[in-house]
């Protein structure tokens, strides 16, 4: 019974949802194969299988056109579908950091956003951090300090490490410490990533 | 998690057209709690409708108050010039909340409607009388040593998890609202409920509304002003207790004061007997200690959660303390 | 050989040799290999504690877009291995392993039911959420503290009470501490999830990408369960996101998705999510500690009593060497120790970092501080008047030990002689300043494992391994060791490991894996400068002709006479001379009859400065050494790093790590990272760490003694003295959150 009534409740709203959207100064971001689907009451499996949107992303300066469910997090698309898999997946729910990424130069976890959210944005990962094969002044000083073990949630470490830089919020020891307390690293090697971030901070050159 | 659409509209009055008309969706801003709510399957909206093309972001100065945009980054405002020089209190509060990557992602008004994070609410094959109406509070006789001890119903004893929110009905602020029947305001200290025997209902905004902003009245408390949060690890962790304390102490007489505590109630809870307590009298450690004495009148707390009064207590004293002696 | 280690571009001092790839995020962990046509699998988990399920409803999960196939037991093909006696996913110490799908039993809460395959993740993700199930359900049980009662001792004469002199002669000491110590339970919750991702690339072939910290173990578990061909079962684990214990055995999820690839016929990833982190791989088993200790008024130990009442699975019996430490540790004449468990409706615990030793150390360095306090005498000034000169339970000399100078050396580099030892004497401001320090030791242990080397002709050589690393900087250590053994610069040198198709190498745990596969590494190195000298001096009018291999000298990749370096030949001039396009050996290796002759343990002490906020309860670590006799240190960087990460693990263990059950479900009610607290950075300060770095005469070549369980070992009871030494509060129950302070 249940499951009779939500498909029936799906069609419903997508209906009344394509009613709505002609009156609306809105982007609706579905494409006509949908508009069909949901106008002629497919089955559900049909209807959703479908239903994707079309994307564009600028990820590391590459721009992308992708067509993607719109609840694809930017964190698994990164991963499963650009194979970009220097972004890990820790928790999944924004308690431990190891997705940071920068969109717009700003560090943000990229599993808490929908990819389709981040059109139009600029997205930099940490495969998009070095500059061909010379590393990043902060991927250096991550392997002179030993600021990692395992290496599993040091692509996070370093993006967030960059960003508190840019942010302005690692002049001593205790900020870099409470501005990076978004990236958790159950290895333990605090102490030298916060040395490798005091050195790239003191050595002044633009991160 | 479910299919939805998706939906980015780039006007106010579209925003709530699409949200209004459809019993289940919901905006989405930053996301840091929705999308949350929505891999645990706690929340299933059908349609999302993304206001971040709203121009909501501006923070400015008016006549008597000071304005800022629902979509306002939470790390914006904590960092913004007019926030630390007119309201310091609230760039303190936002700065305990998260990490500096959530801070990037949640807005204002994303963050005085997140969620509580009571693990029971979290977890829908536990009963939640928030999450499931009628389906018992899961907290009340269990695992709720961070749970309410003020203004909690035996239906549910969750706590708003806000830190900013502590701050903004310490100082005043309003919540500006837009929705199908035009522009209201809402003072934030009636924005949060009580559950009583709704507790699905966090908050005193209708369906279709979207919250545009907030305004803070000027102040005098720019100077002794101290956000306290007491967790379990020294930063992003939710509050055991967390205490905004604003002092405008002329002399060493407190002309005026504010208090409010967070994780201790479903809102942010304003101790107005206690900062009735501390006005017109010398700014002593004496003196917060009556203060703090009133502030836990009435406190009741649970199995694993009692220690939040005596640790409230203490908590408003030091609160009051560091605030005080700042210069 | 090893004596200028560390010195600059010298091997003991080397940066990671996978730092680059890990700092870029070119290492690849088990999820991350781009596979064709992958499908993704979720697992669906019980919400009941104990019973049977009596109906799965997959239906509307198989409608739903994108889905390839659900597997439950209702469907599951049989997993061969389960049916004979030969136990694919052994248990580590005894009991019979969960069968994932081949029947309806619920064991525990958030046990895996069934998994849905799907072309995408999200796909997955959301069917699995559509899979109903119908439960019998039975009473459970989930708390220790509620059936203690039932606890029993554990079979095999490992666990049999120990009694040396007399029982319970603490009591009949003219000082005496009697206290119980309970710690909760703790979650690995390495940052990487356990993954897996399988491709059955024929009817009788599998190639397993796993998250394990044994790449030979996993393939012998899967070999077992499916009865497959060893050649015919290859095992990959690249790179390994943290383990800490979690990844020391093959969990039932790895036989679950391994059966679903071969129904589904593609490959297959699961990755398991963080709250399956808390019931599907393990975690630190709740133990309950009573602790009597007594002493004459001089301070000299009369009886230490050790009890521990801990739990596991009702399917399987987890033990560990909880009680151990106080059997020998001091010199004490009378010693009894007694260790029980209980089986509880949970999913099997195992080894988490420092083990039982861990948990034990919490207990016994707790109750030897307060008999410290309890005889006005100084808490280090105790130990060392109860030093023993000789393993006290096994009769037998330390093949070394240098705790004397362990905390000669820690007290100063902290300042312990400055302090007040006054209890709640010092203060800044509102914050109550205390200092503790504890002592921490493990057994140093050697295994098997079997080395190749291939030395090229261009002077370059390939050591390789079936051995995984997670975290600790294997490759680092064995190019260390190759590189220093051998005499050849350590950028010439390159170790292979994660692929179960290489020689046979160790599973990476109780701190073994230097010891055990540095001896391997050691031992090719000697057997290659052999094999190099009989081929240069086999040539015709070779200066080494009738050389012997002990007057030589294997320097900066050459050979000469210690008599005379002037005179030498390079590696690759010895190959090119005769020809040969590389030396390839491989070798077994193993220790002799030593550990029957010396008792064999690494030590560790911790000295921590805590600071307590008089008001809120809240503690904070500001200051911690930690000084370590693990024998000779082959990289100072890496195993300082491994040492700081035994801190912030204590740090954790002391100050926050709880996983939390609401007893009335039987599960979990802290399962994800924001409610289960591990430290974050601004929770752990700058730390010193000390090395005696004093070579072990009889461990090993090398003479090293591991260090990767002694850094967490007695460091939270380290920081409960402190904040007893501060505050005069003596927390007996983990963590030392602020509510128990005010």
């Amino acid at each position: 019974m249940q499951e009779n009534e939500n498909c029936k409740n799906i069609k419903a709203s997508r209906r009344d949802f394509f009613k709505q959207s002609s009156l609306l100064a809105a982007i609706a971001l579905t494409p006509s194969a949908v508009i069909n689907a949901a106008q002629q009451e497919w089955d559900e499996k049909v209807a959703s299988a479908i239903e994707e949107v079309s994307v564009q992303l600028d990820v590391n300066g590459i721009k992308h056109s992708l067509s993607i469910e719109p609840r694809v997090t930017l964190l698994d698309l990164l991963r499963e579908q650009l194979h970009l898999t220097g972004t890990k997946k820790g928790c999944d729910h924004g308690q431990c950091g190891a997705c940071t990424v920068h969109v717009n130069g700003n560090r943000i976890n990229s599993c808490m956003t929908l990819a389709v959210m981040q059109e139009g944005k600029k997205i930099t990962t940490i495969e998009g951090l070095a500059k061909g094969d010379k590393l990043h002044p902060m991927q250096e000083a991550f392997i002179k300090h030993d600021g990692f073990q395992c290496g599993y949630c040091t692509p996070g470490q370093i993006m967030s490490a960059v960003a508190c830089i840019r942010e302005g919020h690692a002049d001593t020891e205790a900020e870099i410490r409470e501005y990076m307390s978004g990236n958790i690293c159950r290895c333990g090697a605090y102490p030298n990533i916060v040395d490798a971030i005091m050195e790239v901070k003191k050595g002044g050159k633009k991160v | 998690m479910r299919q939805f659409t998706y939906l980015r509209p780039s006007t106010s009055k579209a925003a709530i057209d699409a949200l209004s008309k459809d019993p289940n969706a919901q905006f989405i801003a930053g996301g840091t709690n929705l999308i949350d709510l929505m891999k645990k399957g706690v929340m299933a909206p059908e349609k999302l409708v993304d206001i971040n093309n709203l121009p909501l972001k501006e923070i400015k100065k008016q006549t008597g108050n000071l304005h800022i945009g629902a979509l306002a980054l939470n790390s914006d405002v904590s960092e913004n010039k007019l926030v630390t020089q007119y309201h310091p209190l609230l760039s303190l509060a936002l700065k305990a909340g998260a990490s500096a990557q959530l801070r990037n992602m949640a807005t204002v008004g994303g963050n005085m409607l997140q969620r509580t994070r009571c693990f029971y609410f979290y977890e829908p094959s536990l009963p939640c009388n928030k999450r499931e109406p009628g389906s018992g509070c899961g907290a009340l006789e269990g695992v709720n040593r961070m749970h309410a001890i003020f203004g909690w119903s035996d239906k549910c004893i969750a706590v708003h998890p806000s830190d900013m929110a502590i701050a903004m009905v310490a100082l005043d602020a309003s919540v500006l609202v837009y929705g199908p029947k035009g522009n209201r305001r809402i003072p934030f200290q009636d924005f949060h409920r009580l559950p009583g025997d709704t507790p699905e209902k966090d908050n005193s905004l209708e369906k279709g509304e979207l919250v545009m902003g907030v305004e803070i009245p000027d102040g005098p408390f720019t100077k002794n002003v101290h956000y306290l949060k007491v967790r379990d690890r020294a930063s992003y962790a939710f509050a055991l207790v967390s205490v905004a304390a604003a002092l405008n102490i002329s002399g060493k007489t407190i002309k005026d004061a504010r208090l409010a505590m967070g994780g201790v109630a479903h809102k942010p809870w304003r101790l107005l007997d206690a900062e009735k307590a501390l006005i017109g009298k010398p700014a002593t450690e004496e003196t917060f200690k009556q203060a703090a004495d009133i502030a836990m009148r009435g406190a009741k707390g649970f199995k694993y959660n009692s220690f939040k009064i005596p640790m409230g207590k203490n908590a408003i004293l030091d609160a009051l303390k560091t605030a005080a002696a700042k210069v | 050989m090893w004596e200028n280690l560390f010195s600059e571009g010298k091997p003991g001092a080397l940066d990671r040799v996978d730092g680059k790839q890990k700092v870029t995020g070119a290492a690849k962990y088990a999820a991350e290999y781009n596979l064709g046509n992958l499908s993704h699998a979720v697992l669906v988990e019980s919400t009941i504690a104990k019973g049977r399920i009596k109906n799965i409803d997959t239906k509307q999960a198989e409608r739903a877009p994108g889905v390839i196939g659900i597997i439950h037991h209702g469907n599951a093909p049989k997993v061969p291995g389960y049916d004979t006696g030969d136990n694919p996913a052994k248990p580590p110490t005894g009991g019979e392993p969960f069968r994932i799908f081949q029947n309806a039993r619920v064991y525990f809460a958030g046990q895996p039911i069934a998994v849905v395959v799907a072309d995408t993740y999200e796909r997955a993700l959301y069917a699995a959420t559509l899979v109903k199930t119908e439960y019998d359900k039975d009473e459970h049980e989930t708390d220790v503290e509620e059936n203690k009662d039932k606890a029993n001792r554990p079979k095999g004469p490992r666990f049999e009470d120990y009694v040396r002199g007399e029982a319970n002669a603490y009591k009949t000491a003219p000082v005496k501490v009697e206290q119980e110590y309970i710690l909760p339970i703790e979650v690995h919750n390495p940052m990487e999830l356990h993954a897996t991702t399988v491709v059955w690339e024929a009817e009788d072939k599998v190639k397993v990408y796993d998250k394990t910290q044994g790449v030979k173990a996993t393939q012998k578990s899967i070999m077992d369960a499916f009865k497959l061909k060893e050649q015919n079962v290859q095992v990959i684990a690249d790179f390994v996101g943290g383990g800490f214990g979690s990844a020391l055995r093959t969990w039932p999820h790895v036989i679950a998705v391994i059966l679903a690839a071969k129904k589904v016929n593609r490959p297959v990833k699961l990755v398991l999510t963080r709250p399956q982190m808390f019931t599907m791989v393990g975690y630190r088993p709740y133990t309950r500690q009573r602790m009597g200790v007594g002493a004459t008024m001089d301070g000299k130990l009369v009886g230490i009593t050790h009890e521990a009442i801990s739990e596991t699975s009702t399917y399987e019996e987890f033990t560990e060497g909880t009680v151990n430490m106080s059997k020998f540790m001091y010199a004490c004449p009378n010693v009894n120790t007694n260790y029980k468990i209980v089986a509880l409706d949970k999913s099997t615990p195992t080894w988490m970092r420092g083990p039982g030793e861990a948990t034990g150390a919490w207990a016994l360095e707790c109750a030897i501080d307060e008999l410290a306090y309890a005889l006005s005498i100084d808490p280090v000034q105790f130990r060392i008047k109860n030093y023993a000169e000789m393993d006290q339970q096994r009769k037998l000399p330390w093949s070394s030990n240098f705790l004397k100078e362990c905390y000669e050396k820690g007290a100063e580099a902290i300042g312990w002689n400055k302090r007040n030892p006054k209890v709640r004497s010092m203060r800044e401001g509102d914050w109550l300043v205390g200092y503790g320090m504890a002592t921490g030791t493990f057994g140093a242990g050697r295994g098997r494992a079997t080395a190749k080397a291939t030395l090229l002709a261009d002077g370059t050589l390939l050591l390789q391994s079936a051995v995984s690393d997670s975290g600790p900087g294997t490759a680092t250590a064995m190019v260390g060791i190759a590189s220093e053994t051998l005499g050849l610069s350590p950028s010439k040198i390159t170790f292979d490991l994660g692929d179960s198709s290489l020689p046979p190498g160790p599973t990476q745990g109780g701190s073994t894996t230097t010891s055990t596969l540095g001896s391997a590494v050691y031992d090719i190195c000697i057997a290659l400068q052999q094999k190099l000298l009989e081929v240069a001096a086999a040539k015709e009018g070779s200066f080494l002709k009738d050389a012997k291999f002990e007057e030589l000298s294997f320097k900066d990749g050459a050979i000469s006479r210690k008599t005379d370096s002037a005179k030498k030949i390079s590696y690759t001039e010895v190959l090119k001379q005769s020809n040969l396009p590389q030396i390839e050996l491989t070798k077994d290796s193993q220790g002799g009859d030593e550990r029957s002759k010396y008792s064999m343990y690494s030590f560790s002490v911790h000295f921590v400065q805590v600071h307590v906020h008089s008001l809120t309860g809240v503690v904070r670590v500001k200051k911690a050494v930690t000084v370590a006799d693990a024998g000779k240190i082959v990289n100072k960087k890496t195993a300082g790093s491994q040492m700081i990460g035994g801190v912030v693990g204590g740090i954790g263990m002391a100050l926050m790590e709880e996983g939390i059950f609401d007893h009335r479900f039987g599960r979990y009610v802290n399962n994800n990272l924001a409610d289960y607290h591990v430290p974050v950075h601004a929770d752990v300060p700058h730390v010193e760490v000390l090395f005696v770095d004093k070579k072990d005469p009889y461990t090993n070549p090398m003479g090293t003694k591991g260090l990767g369980e002694i850094a967490i070992i007695g460091f939270a009871p380290a920081v409960a003295n402190a904040v007893y030494h501060a505050t005069g509060k003596r927390i007996r129950e983990l963590p030392i959150t602020p509510d128990k302070l005010i």
